[in-house]
């Protein structure tokens, strides 16, 4: 396993340091804020005691609040990406860095602070030329833990759509990819390690009195410094230069991943704008959709059952007869459906294949004469869904022998060693494309239709109609064994999900 | 003749209904050197941190140099005057150099060279070695460090000096030499010292007025000859005793000490009065 990480680092260092560079850019900007407004409210709450225990109150309050829920919270203010990831980061550090200047000024010998009152110093004198110096080493290993924190928290930058070390995690968990995890992981702590490490050398130099240090302190301090502005001028710069940029997010699912991918190879090679792919974003299509309306998001690969579901909030189970229906729904929202792939990710049931062949078991009907016999297996929510176990065998008059409760994880390996017969899967599963058995068809449409297509904001279709050209391109193009095996590819083999991605591409001869 | 650089007019201090000072008046002249003398908590921290306008009267004035320091800016007022307090109150981020040019860089933070010049002067004046300069706080004795505090509290050269219980930190060989070295200096620059401390001995020996304080009120305000010779009530003669039995004669004329100091001080008096 090391070995792999290791061979996933060096094989991918492009990659990693890509993010290595995002994750550096989003901890630095909060921490820089934080460490900016922190300092501020921190001395005048200190200059001011009697606002100290309601402002250190909220803020102890807001701290309480759980990472993902603050970014649910802040997604319909500013968003998904960056700027949410950045403002979520420089909330968490606020309350260590106010904490430690609070600290740090208020127990300040009070003798020192009148000797210096008694000598005719202003308030802001000896706030700048008595407290704050004296103070410095509380701020500082405040300072130093609100790094390392940031820096750990940035991981879940990712979840909303950010960049970062985060996207490697979320990308090796969704896509079953223990390595990529791992070094995610690994170069987040190493990254906390160093930044920590690196300020505790200034912490000690800021100890040193002698002259010399204090004049090396000082040309390390503007380096370090100029160091920064750069950095982010440079930051600025590069976003600044935005040009004609259609900007692609991802649910955190496999088969997303690959598609995105598709889109990013087959956009840029046919027409001349270019790609922002945001992959993964946690939530799916709850965060996803908000971010489509505010314009944030151009385009994202959505199933026609979850959007009748969950976007247009009908109860009913959707089928595919009512598509006209949420298309022309979608456009008075600004949107479009297009670029249908034809493969569906919903529900099925499928039977091991020496049953499904000895019993001649095609469709849900025809199991009904069998079930008493056979064992059933789902995950545990199947059972408990309303649309779910009951529900079906209800429809189509099942009555199983036995049924299991699996693990998700589980499923196939139990089909495989004979503990299940038949079993609820999702019809994309990458695992399906090896195991030995039959998928079903859902002949009395039990179970919505999730058509696989991608949603596009109409006014960005308009601008852009070379896109039509590369959805007509792909249209249809991916039938659902095409989609499991790419999923087999990427969850069991460890592909790439680009690589996944291009290899389809050209053996549909789509690429040049 | 002589004019009055610090006067307080009916000053009265309360802390809730807890009255401090009473009705306080007294008048320091230029070129005094006055010790307050006292038990903890008589007011004569009170007293002395009122001057500088660390605490305000509740009611009363007083004057500095002629004017109430009502009419003056706290600030300004501060800066003309020395302050120098009990402990090694240094200011521990800075070098020796740094502290003592504390104020003179309030003051005039530009001319770095007539900084420079006040802060080698005040270093020969208080006795340190030049090659001090660099040093901080912490590296330094006990002595060092009030020499340093003196310094500091000089180095702007102001009119009047104010000490709260400076040497009181320190062992009893160095506060001895400190207390010759801050006489030397008085003598040397004629400025006006008010000097807390809770040791008789001390506040006999340094001073040229004593201003003894209980409960708030003046018990005596007289010279150091005069309190030993002529305790104005118990709670003097009390505070006293023993220094009116001690011989200060010289090493050489030891031998001689035949009475104390308040005994041969009370002959002519004695002679007069036949």
């Amino acid at each position: 396993m090391i070995r792999n990480v290791f061979k996933l680092l060096v094989q991918r260092w492009d990659f990693f340091a890509k993010l290595l560079v995002e994750h550096l850019e989003i901890s630095f900007l909060a921490i820089a804020i934080a460490i900016v407004f922190g300092s501020i409210v921190g001395i005048l709450i200190s200059e001011y005691q009697k606002s100290a225990k309601w402002t250190l109150g909220v803020i102890n309050f807001v701290y309480t609040i759980p990472s993902i829920s603050m970014l649910g919270f802040l997604i319909p203010f500013s968003g998904v990406g960056n700027a949410t990831a950045v403002i979520a980061l420089t909330i968490y550090a606020l309350l260590p860095m106010v904490r430690s200047v609070h600290t740090g000024l208020t127990n300040v010998d009070p003798a020192i602070v009148e000797a210096a009152k008694g000598m005719g110093s202003t308030r802001s004198q000896i706030l700048f030329k008595v407290k704050i110096p004296l103070a410095m080493p509380v701020i500082m290993s405040g300072i130093r833990n609100m790094v390392t924190m940031t820096i750990a928290l940035a991981g879940i930058a990712s979840f909303i759509g950010a960049g970062g070390l985060g996207v490697a995690i979320y990308r090796g968990i969704t896509t079953n990819n223990a390595a990529m995890t791992i070094a995610g992981s690994l170069l987040t702590a190493a990254l906390a390690l160093i930044a920590d490490f690196l300020l505790g050398i200034v912490e000690k130099r800021m100890q040193k009195h002698s002259k010399k240090a204090k004049h090396q302190n000082k040309i390390a301090g503007i380096t370090a410094l100029v160091l920064i502005v750069s950095l982010i001028a440079g930051l600025a710069a590069v976003h600044g230069t935005n040009r004609k940029t259609i900007n692609i997010a991802t649910k955190p699912m496999t088969e997303q991943y690959i598609l995105g991918e598709m889109m990013d190879i087959l956009i840029e090679q046919d027409t001349d704008l270019k790609v922002n792919l945001t992959q993964g974003v946690g939530g799916g299509t709850s965060n996803i959709e908000p971010a489509m309306e505010s314009g944030e998001f151009d385009l994202y690969p959505e199933y026609t059952g979850t959007a009748w579901n969950m976007v247009l909030k009908n109860t009913d189970v959707y089928t595919e007869d009512q598509f006209g229906e949420m298309q022309s729904a979608y456009e008075d929202m600004g949107m479009t459906w297009t670029c249908m792939y034809g493969f569906e990710n919903t529900y099925g049931l499928v039977v091991r294949k020496d049953i499904a062949d000895q019993y001649n078991i095609r469709t849900y009907s025809d199991l009904a004469q069998y079930a008493p016999e056979l064992t059933f297996g789902a995950e545990y929510d199947f059972f408990e869904r309303e649309d779910g176990y009951d529900s079906l065998c209800e429809t189509y008059g099942l009555n199983f022998g036995n049924t299991m409760d699996l693990d998700i994880g589980l499923k196939y390996q139990a089909l495989a060693e004979k503990q299940i017969d038949v079993m609820v899967v999702f019809t994309t599963d990458g695992q399906l494309a090896d195991a030995d058995a039959v998928v079903l068809t859902d002949d009395k449409d039990f179970f919505p239709s999730y058509l696989c297509g991608n949603v596009i904001r109409s006014e960005v279709l308009e601008e852009y109609p070379q896109l039509q050209d590369v959805f007509d391109k792909l249209a249809g193009q991916i039938q659902n064994e095409d989609m499991v095996k790419m999923n087999y590819e990427a969850e069991v083999e460890g592909k790439e999900p680009r690589d996944v991605a291009a290899e389809f591409l050209q053996e549909k001869g789509l690429t040049q | 003749m002589s004019e009055k650089i610090i006067e307080f007019r009916h000053v009265k201090k309360t802390y809730g209904s807890n009255t401090v000072i009473e009705d306080l008046n007294f008048s320091v002249e230029k070129g005094d050197f006055v010790t307050v003398i006292g038990s903890s908590g008589c007011g004569k921290t009170t007293t002395l941190k009122m001057i500088n306008a660390l605490i305000q009267p509740t009611d009363g004035d007083i004057f500095v140099e002629g004017t109430n320091i009502r009419d003056r800016d706290p600030v300004q007022l501060r800066r003309s005057i020395g302050y120098a307090i009990q402990g090694s109150v240094l200011f521990p981020h800075m070098t020796v150099e740094q502290n003592i040019a504390y104020v003179p860089n309030l003051l005039n933070k530009k001319d770095k060279k007539r900084t420079g010049e006040a802060v080698d002067k005040w270093m020969k004046i208080v006795g340190l070695d030049p090659s001090m300069k660099e040093r901080y706080p912490s590296e330094l004795s006990g002595g060092q460090q009030q020499r340093v505090g003196i310094a500091r509290a000089l180095a702007a050269s102001p009119e009047i000096l104010l000490m709260d219980e400076p040497f009181g930190a320190v062992d009893e060989i160095t506060r001895s030499s400190l207390q010759d070295e801050i006489r030397r200096i008085h003598a040397e620059t004629n400025i006006t010292v008010l000097f807390v401390t809770h040791d008789i001995q001390e506040a006999l020996k340094l001073a040229t007025k004593v201003l003894i304080m209980d409960h708030g009120e003046i018990q005596q305000y007289d010279t150091p000859d005069r309190v030993l010779q002529h305790p104005a009530n118990e709670f003097v003669e009390k505070l006293v005793r023993r220094e009116r039995h001690t011989c200060l004669l010289a090493e050489d004329r030891i031998g001689g000490c035949e009475f104390s100091r308040a005994a041969s001080g009370m002959k002519p008096a004695a002679g007069k009065t036949e």
